[in-house]
């Protein structure tokens, strides 16, 4: 039986932050609970597609050692999950407006389309919404 | 006949190891067992967490010199 659904609101750019958004999204993905994950405002660009994962990520300490350890990179994970689990990625559709920016620009094969908030929101009611 | 595969996960962080446990376990049949080795210690923890959300079962877990071996049981 599927649990509750977690739905992941990541804004941040910061590196420390989206590894903790794909942690969650992955492991939650794998254990049966339906993941909605929606990608706005700063978060977006670390997503433009081709970028190396030291042009992708800004973060403070933390993320240099994640880096220097070899921590599972962020978006790869979120492609685990993706694959492993059940996981809808939405682009933020304000973001990708002010961005001038379609699906395509954006990490192949990950995102599902493009979203908007109140239908995220309402979605979220039914279940719980972790923002980051 | 059931079998035994082993993913050396030695070196990867959390959830690298869970991740690669899964991964494996869709590619094999019901009643084969995957046995992750690992060094992060949260996959001692974590794996039989996820074991019993999702309903296979847990065959044993040994710790070896630096590192812990964890065995899955495909049950679904």
């Amino acid at each position: 039986m599927a649990g509750q659904p977690l739905f992941i609101l990541l804004c941040s750019a910061e590196h420390e932050k989206i590894q903790m958004a794909a942690m969650l999204a992955s492991v939650a993905a794998v254990s049966d609970r339906p993941v909605t994950l929606f990608v706005s405002m700063g978060a977006l660009p670390v997503f433009q597609k081709g970028l190396s994962p030291d042009e992708a990520y800004k973060g403070g300490s933390f993320s240099k050692i994640l880096r220097d350890k070899g921590a599972p990179d962020a978006i790869t994970l979120f492609g685990q999950g993706k694959m492993l689990g059940e996981m809808t990625v939405l682009a933020c559709s304000m973001a990708l407006d002010v961005l001038g920016w379609e699906l395509e620009d954006l990490t192949e094969d990950l995102f599902d389309e493009p979203g908007g908030l109140t239908k995220f929101l309402n979605d979220a009611e039914d279940g719980q919404l972790v923002t980051l | 006949m059931s079998k035994r595969t082993t993913i050396d996960a030695k070196g990867a962080f959390c959830p690298g190891p869970l991740m690669e446990l899964i991964a494996a376990l869709k590619l094999v049949e019901v009643g084969d067992e995957i046995e992750v080795l690992s060094t992060d210690k949260g996959t001692v923890t974590d794996t039989p967490e996820w074991v019993n959300k999702v309903g296979h079962e847990m065959v044993e877990t040994v710790e070896h010199d630096g590192y812990w071996s964890v065995v899955v049981r495909k049950a679904k």
